[in-house]
């Protein structure tokens, strides 16, 4: 805990600055939520009522609309918690680790969405629901588990300042593996999965029109939640900080071990020091 | 019109790869709806804790004479000692919230 002094004394003074200015996460978030619904609501119309029947795989290829969006939007979110890990080591300000775990945190509920829809199109179309000699499977189920240590590995750190450096290191490293590991797949000999990008040209046009929309429509979805994620966390931690300050022990109790941020940025602009009191920096 | 709009559009071929099909659209829509109730709850919680901070000011504001300025909860007790006797009713402190109690976020997160 010695190395965290400095640091935080860095969060109450850029907090002490900015009071006032508390980020409003739920900025836009109504306007973000209409435009999710409709877009999914045009998706799914387009999908079922205008996108023609596949010659090979008839209505079974409707799959494609959901899965293929859903491990594109996934994958993309691994490789932005990534970039918003490097602006957080860059500008060590603790709100981009928040994106950063927030994204990453949505992704993963997007690559499971993505292995049990591919796992149901499996088994539609190959009669079996996994296919261990499938590279494209089997390189998602590696970025997955690789993802699913990142809550695990901010919860065994303790000290949120390390907690935050370790983790925007993982999501950076796991980040770049990401694409590398996408163009390994594609490298690869065996084709039996359906290839999507670089062949979308030979969908016919009403089927390119479709998956176009309804990557929109999965990309809003991810934004959405993503918005409503942070928005949720920000309004507990600024309740937390209310807590504090009426209970006038601003940092007397600490706050319970998580794998979540520990947002001392919002503490810090929320829980101004009590008359003779003194600051969390001045620990 | 909704019938006319409906007999317009095409059937659906649910017999064949239907239950497949509509097996991945339920995982997206189980996946969303357990969202939004991990959500709700959320929301209850946080709407039960700022309920419990409103009261906790309340209680500070007629706890401090005229004049003086409103203790906050936790120095409710030092004031109530100096001169007017405490409200049985009420707790000498605020109530720990969910928040201060153990448990990593990453179980409803």
């Amino acid at each position: 805990m010695e190395r965290s002094s400095q640091p935080q004394a860095g969060l109450i003074k850029r907090g002490s600055r900015a009071r006032g200015e508390t980020p409003a996460y739920s900025k836009g978030l109504r306007t973000l939520s209409i435009s999710t619904v409709i877009a999914m609501a045009v998706s799914l119309s387009l999908v079922f009522f205008y996108a023609p029947l596949e010659a090979e795989q008839g209505f079974l290829q409707k799959i494609f609309y959901l899965h293929v969006p859903l491990a594109i939007v996934a994958l993309c979110g691994f490789v932005l918690g990534g970039l918003l890990a490097i602006a957080h080591l860059r500008t060590r300000d603790p709100r981009w680790d928040y994106r950063s775990y927030v994204v990453i945190h949505m992704s993963l509920i997007f690559a499971v969405g993505t292995l049990i829809t591919g796992s149901i199109w499996a088994k539609g179309s190959w009669g079996h629901w996994w296919v261990w000699s499938e590279p494209t499977l089997v390189s998602f189920l590696i970025v997955f588990l690789l993802y699913a240590t990142y809550q695990p590995l901010r919860f065994a750190i303790e000290d949120p300042e390390r907690q935050a450096r370790y983790a925007s290191v993982f999501a950076i490293t796991a980040g770049a593996f990401v694409p590398l590991n996408f163009i390994a797949v594609r490298l690869s000999t065996a084709y039996l999965h359906p290839r999507v990008l670089g062949s979308t040209s030979n969908l016919p046009g009403s089927m390119a029109l479709t998956f176009l929309v309804s990557l929109a429509a999965m990309s809003l979805l991810f934004a959405t939640l993503c918005k409503y994620e942070l928005t949720a966390k920000h309004t507990r931690a600024q309740v937390r900080a209310l807590r504090r300050r009426l209970e006038g022990q601003a940092e007397a109790r600490r706050a319970p071990r998580s794998a979540a941020p520990s947002l001392q940025h919002v503490t810090a602009m929320t829980a101004a020091p009590p008359p003779g009191g003194r600051t969390t920096g001045q620990r | 019109m909704i019938v006319v709009t409906l007999a317009e559009l095409p059937a659906l071929p649910l017999h064949t790869a239907g239950k497949y099909v509509a097996g991945a659209y339920i995982v997206l829509f189980a996946l969303v709806l357990i969202y939004v109730a991990i959500m709700a709850i959320r929301l209850s919680r946080i709407e039960r804790e700022l309920g419990e901070l409103l009261a906790c000011a309340r209680e500070g504001e007629l706890s401090a004479g005229p004049g003086e300025r409103p203790a906050g909860p936790g120095e409710r007790t030092a004031a109530a000692g100096a001169g007017t006797q405490p409200d049985p009713a009420v707790p000498a402190v605020c109530p720990p919230g969910q928040d201060d109690v153990a448990q990593p976020e990453s179980t409803l997160a």
